[in-house]
């Protein structure tokens, strides 16, 4: 360590003083001046710095307490996309059921619409049936009753004109007879 | 209704005094029912409608209509009316008609019952069975 001899000291003060003289340096105004502004460093620190800090802390607290809640918020937006989710997924699984329900069901209906419409057609067909044996034994019996009436008529024409006096007397024996049994 | 019946009985009573010997009294049937008419007793419209009913009943038991295609011979007739006495009774009177459409064969009804050997009836049984 170099430390200056008492001849440098005397130098360096003269040279301070030199200095000053030059720049117009007031000791005593310069002293009440720093004084002044030691006065009003610590006004400005207890009225107004102290304050802003205050404010600021206080800035920084409401941010905080900002970015909680919008850390809260955000986790329950998760929870209710979660929730929105799991109903959507509820409800697509209930509609899925209730679409196949409904398919059976249409199925099921379908069936039985089907067997509804064959045993009506087969009822009809049944009917018509009927109907056709109907009309083929009316006409059968038509045709009948005209065969008959033809060959009864004709069988009375012809044998009224073949029998004899003795067919006729043998006939009336046969009911003779019928009275003796 | 009580008029009715009474009425049906006293018929009854009325037709079993006509009968003599087993047979219907002319005679007597004309007087029964001349003296029913004439009296004006309640009911004798009736009493006669029920005598007339019986009186027709009995001549229809006791008549036989013999019925034939062709006129019979003589002993046919007599074969018949003794036949038919035979079996119902001496009090019988026998009719004969001719009946052309018969075709052949004789038909005969007593009362109700009726012996049909007609071709007629034969050929009406064939038709039936068309």
């Amino acid at each position: 360590m170099h430390l200056p001899s008492p001849q440098t000291a005397v130098e360096g003060g003269g040279q301070i003083a030199s200095i000053a003289r030059t720049f117009g340096v007031d000791w005593p105004h310069l002293v009440a001046q720093a004084i002044s502004f030691g006065i009003v460093c610590v006004v400005l620190y207890v009225f107004a710095y102290r304050p802003i800090l205050r404010l600021l802390e206080a800035r920084r607290q409401q941010i905080a307490g900002g970015l909680a809640n919008a850390e809260k918020i955000k986790a329950e937006l998760a929870r209710i996309e979660a929730e929105r989710l799991a109903v959507l997924a509820k409800a697509d699984a209930e509609g899925q059921r209730r679409i196949e329900e409904a398919r059976a069901a249409a199925a099921r209906l379908g069936t039985e619409q089907m067997q509804k419409a064959v045993a009506a057609a087969e009822r009809v067909l049944a009917l018509a049936h009927e109907a056709g044996e109907r009309d083929r034994a009316s006409l059968l019996a038509d045709g009948r009753n005209e065969i008959g009436r033809l060959v009864v008529q004709t069988t009375a024409a012809v044998v009224g004109k073949i029998l004899t006096a003795e067919d006729q007397q043998r006939l009336a024996e046969e009911t003779a007879s019928q009275l003796a049994g | 209704m009580r008029t009715k019946t009474r009425a049906r009985r006293a018929a009854r009573q009325l037709y079993r005094l006509c009968v003599v010997n087993g047979a219907l009294d002319e005679g007597r049937v004309r007087q029964v029912a001349r003296r029913v008419a004439a009296s004006r007793r309640r009911g004798s419209l009736r009493i006669l409608e029920g005598f007339q009913r019986l009186v027709r009943l009995d001549i229809d038991r006791h008549t036989a209509r013999v019925e034939s295609a062709t006129p019979l011979a003589r002993l046919l007739r007599d074969t018949f009316t003794h036949r038919l006495e035979r079996r119902y009774g001496p009090h019988l009177t026998a009719s004969f008609r001719d009946d052309p459409a018969l075709i052949g064969g004789v038909r005969i009804r007593v009362g109700s019952d009726v012996y049909d050997g007609t071709i007629r009836s034969r050929l009406n049984s064939l038709a039936g069975r068309f």
